[in-house]
């Protein structure tokens, strides 16, 4: 049973046989914590381009699902079927002028996009992409990743007061808000699931909807705790900031939210930690109540590899659904938004945790 | 608690602000305390350029005023011109000009309609509207060779006749609008966030509509029941069957809705106007005298005078735009210039109500507000 | 009994002449008078202000309203005539809101000063512009450059010396 990605990695490289010889030179050498940095900086480096090119790859699908629901073609130039312009749109952001306001706070301008960038990267840790292929298997994997998504609120607010303008204030000031309102039924959603599994590892739980019942319908959480998957859905598009909930830049009011001075490079962070995070919730959602990798296993071909599809082939769907609502609804107004989150979604979420405990603790459930 | 009161320019470069409008807002939070909106970015001086040419230069100049819909700008100027000098239209030419006007009513709604939607968040109305209105630009480009501005109406007629396979597209395209309007209401109408934004919002009543002199699809959204096309019929309308769509609630939504059954009418308008067309293939007055009909295709067009000139006086004329009353008020001096082009927009008249309109909303619910009432800003800045 | 006579009637020392304009009845009003009138039309049912226009004839302004009811489905014009010199009527704003737009309007291209207007300043034109375009005396040669202050105020000169590229 391989654990994590860095059991995978040795595992592979023994089946090469050249792990044995690479220990034994370090252990010579009386540095076998160096291989172990070296590999860890590999599985890093491999998630890193992995979430980059899933970014790249999600603006151009993005605007393809854009395009297919308003009837256009969407980009069709730069490569076949337009598939080169993320790499396009990145060439130009990166060519473009940096500029800071006059009357902006440097260091703060500057550092708010790394901010934003690395928490969504974080997330990415704790989330498995598939049977063995997750970076680390932490037994506080949950609450990890609501932790780590609570930085981005903090982030956005230095952005938007750094850039000393009123509609950047505005957009933080609406996006913390916002996030703040909607982290709570995130959470509590959250922790029915655990209730289900008595479990915050993000392994256990998928692993707890490996069964079907007749043998057919698979025993994903969805089934159980439809009323959470709702609510967890709903709040974690609040969260990714996306239509109908996409305060932060909410364009026809704010012009461009907390990133209206930002530009260039700085711009493209925001850009990709948006995506990144949408990936990412979206992969939450999948494991949480949608079974996470499991699926039928297929003879002849490694489980790694069919999972990472089974996870994949969901986690684009929860995107594309994501994609379609946002063509598809006007923006909610902020005091709506809010009333929606504090009188109607934690009070349900609570409602919802009430009664999964109840039927744990009868042992209705589990 | 005491708190600090935020200035907001919004605008004159603002996503949702249709041009250069600029909103002065006095915030408290995310609460409007007043709106003031500034305008004149988009001045051209068009009064005084009606003054320095002659009525028939005059008429390009018309098109740029609501530049979404330039046909009944042209007709309106044509039309008051006309009442002036007392001058008899053919009617197969006031047929031309009917189709044309209501066919830009469609697209005038359409772009309103989209474009409030996309304010709202929900981009892809203006596509579908758009994908529409490119039809009706086509349609307009057989007509008379322009899609927006169009210098098509002239005083005693239209500037040519409509070509072959004008008529079959224009079937086309109606009976294409009526399963597309259908999809719209599909889409917008019972969607459950559009009704939280527009219910209740931008509330004016019909007193106070009235007050403000607002007309149009926002007036009729307030349930007054007035279309100047029925009170004061022009043209042909006389003798066209059509309704006039009137909302009672007084809040966006009713006047989004307005739009939306206005659009179902013009259709209706099209199809009736479609089918009792003149056969006689006469479109300008004869005392401007008429080219063969035969020949080359420049020799069909009619001929009209470069120079006019209507006898001394005034006269004032209104006809009821996509956006609401558009009047011209002309006085001619009998030389071949108007000695005052006064025109009265519906747009700019429509926007005196806006900042009393979203006192006590919030910034989302003034560009809702603001998009119902469907400003040009050529049209208001002229 | 068209409307402009029905007025006549009932207030025979503010009309001066009553008239057709082309096919609307339209009364000629004393100056002094206007917002009785104005106020009388209001009670005769008209309600709806359509337009305020203000004519420059070299000699006097004529300012014109152009009314409408909804009820009646009339129309009415009421014509004031002021002195070139120092062009200034009663504002209607206190009848009609919609009035306060136009007679700003008004204001801003013909010059006419309507007293008790609320906020007369100038609403399409920059704020400092020189002459009221549409006089006919206004004086079309000269061009005027137009930026706008820190404080947001507009500045307008005829050199063009707040321009950027000047300095």
């Amino acid at each position: 049973m391989i654990a994590n990605a860095y059991e995978l990695i040795v595992y592979i490289l023994t089946l090469f046989r050249v792990y044995e010889p690479l220990l034994n030179v370090f252990q010579a050498l009386g540095a076998e914590y160096v291989l172990r940095i070296i590999i860890v900086l590999v599985e890093i480096a491999v998630l890193f381009v992995f979430v980059l090119l899933t970014v790249m790859f999600l603006t151009w699908m993005e605007r393809k699902v854009v395009a297919m629901v308003q009837s256009r073609y969407g980009p069709m130039v730069t490569g076949p079927r337009g598939l080169l312009q993320p790499v396009m749109d990145g060439v130009k952001l990166i060519g473009k002028e940096d500029i800071i306001p006059a009357k902006a706070d440097r260091w703060i301008f500057t550092l708010a996009p790394f901010i934003v960038f690395i928490p969504a990267l974080l997330v990415f840790i704790p989330l498995p992409f598939g049977e063995s292929l997750i970076i680390s298997d932490l037994r506080v994997g949950l609450l990890y990743i609501i932790a780590i998504s609570a930085i981005s609120p903090i982030a956005i607010l230095l952005a938007g007061w750094a850039s000393n303008n009123k509609y950047s204030l505005m957009g933080a000031m609406r996006a913390v808000a916002q996030d703040i309102s909607y982290t709570i039924p995130l959470a509590l959603a959250a922790i029915a699931v655990v209730l289900l599994t008595g479990s915050l590892s993000m392994v256990d739980i998928v692993n707890a909807q490996g069964g079907a019942w007749f043998g057919v319908i698979p025993q994903w959480f969805i089934f159980i705790q439809p009323l959470g998957f709702i609510l967890f859905l709903i709040a974690s598009i609040a969260e990714m900031g996306r239509i109908p909930f996409d305060f932060q830049e909410s364009e026809s009011e704010l012009v461009a939210g907390f990133f209206t001075e930002y530009s260039g490079m700085k711009f493209a962070m925001f850009f990709l930690a948006e995506y990144a995070h949408l990936f990412a919730v979206s992969g939450i959602v999948v494991t949480l109540f949608l079974g996470g990798w499991t699926g039928p296993v297929l003879p002849f071909i490694p489980v790694q590899i069919t999972s990472l599809v089974y996870f994949l082939i969901k986690t684009y769907a929860v995107i594309f659904f994501a994609m379609w609502l946002r063509d598809t609804v006007p923006r909610v107004r902020i005091d709506q938004l809010l009333n929606l989150g504090w009188k109607i979604m934690v009070p349900l979420a609570l409602l919802n945790l009430l009664v999964t405990g109840f039927l744990v603790t009868a042992g209705v459930m589990v | 608690m005491e708190t600090d009161e935020l200035i907001i320019n919004m605008g004159p470069v603002h996503p949702s602000t249709h041009g250069v409008l600029r909103f002065k807002l006095r915030m408290d939070g995310e609460i409007i305390k007043e709106c003031t909106p500034v305008l004149g970015y988009l001045h051209r001086g068009t009064e005084k350029l009606g003054e320095m040419k002659t009525y028939l230069q005059f008429i390009p100049y018309t098109d740029r005023l609501d530049y979404i819909s330039a046909m009944p700008n042209n007709y309106a100027f044509v039309k008051a011109v006309e009442e002036l000098a007392g001058i008899e239209v053919p009617l197969r030419a006031e047929y031309i000009r009917v189709i044309t006007m209501e066919l830009n009513r469609v697209v005038n709604h359409l772009v309103s309609i989209g474009s409030l939607l996309m304010d709202l968040g929900a981009a892809t109305m203006i596509m579908w509207g758009f994908r529409e209105r490119e039809n009706a630009l086509q349609l307009y480009e057989m007509l008379c060779g322009a899609r927006m501005t169009f210098n098509y109406i002239k005083p005693g007629g239209v500037r040519e006749d409509i070509p072959e396979g004008f008529i079959p597209k224009l079937n086309e395209f109606i009976k294409d609008m009526e399963k597309r309007i259908e999809d719209y209401e599909q889409l917008i109408n019972t969607n459950e966030i559009f009704m939280m934004r527009m219910k209740n919002i931008g509330v004016i009543s019909a007193e106070d509509a009235i007050n403000y002199g607002m007309t149009g699809p926002t007036l009729r959204g307030s349930g007054v029941n007035y279309d100047l096309r029925k009170v004061e019929p022009y043209s042909i309308y006389r003798d066209i069957d059509f309704k006039v769509c009137v909302r009672r609630e007084c809040d966006s939504y009713a006047r989004y809705m307005v739009r939306i059954d206005e659009m179902k009418e013009c259709l209706y308008i099209l199809r009736q106007v479609v089918d009792t067309m003149p056969e006689a293939k006469i479109v300008s007055n004869p005392k401007y005298g008429i080219a063969p009909m035969t020949g080359a295709p420049s020799a069909v067009m009619p001929y009209f005078p470069r120079i006019f000139t209507p006898p001394a006086g005034e006269v004032y004329s209104r006809i009821e735009a996509p956006k609401g009353e558009l009047g011209f008020y002309v006085v001619s001096d009998g030389t071949t210039k108007p000695y005052r082009v006064k025109i009265r927009s519906p747009s700019f008249c429509n926007l005196t109500a806006i900042p009393g309109m979203v006192v006590g909303l919030k910034i989302p619910d003034l560009i809702a507000a603001f998009g119902t009432i469907d400003v040009v800003l050529g049209d208001v800045d002229r | 009994m068209n409307p402009a006579e029905e007025l006549k009637q009932k207030l025979p020392s503010a009309v001066v002449s009553i008239g057709i304009q082309v096919n609307k009845p339209m009364a000629v009003i004393k100056k002094e008078e206007l917002l009785n009138a104005a106020q009388k039309v209001k009670e005769m049912g008209f309600d709806h202000l359509s337009v305020i226009t203000g004519i420059d004839y070299m000699d006097h302004f004529e300012v014109v309203y152009n009314f409408f009811s909804y009820a009646k489905k009339q129309n009415l014009a009421l014509k004031v005539i002021t002195d070139h010199e120092d062009p200034e009527v009663d504002s209607l704003t206190s009848l009609w809101k919609g009035a306060d737009w136009l007679e700003r309007e008004t204001y801003d291209l013909v010059g006419i000063k309507f007293i008790g207007h609320p906020n007369l300043v100038r609403i399409l034109l920059p704020d400092g512009w020189i002459g009221h375009p549409l006089r006919k005396d206004y004086d079309m040669d000269t061009e005027q450059f137009v930026t706008i202050g820190e404080g947001g105020e507009d500045i307008v000169s005829t050199d063009g010396s707040n321009l950027l590229r000047r300095k």
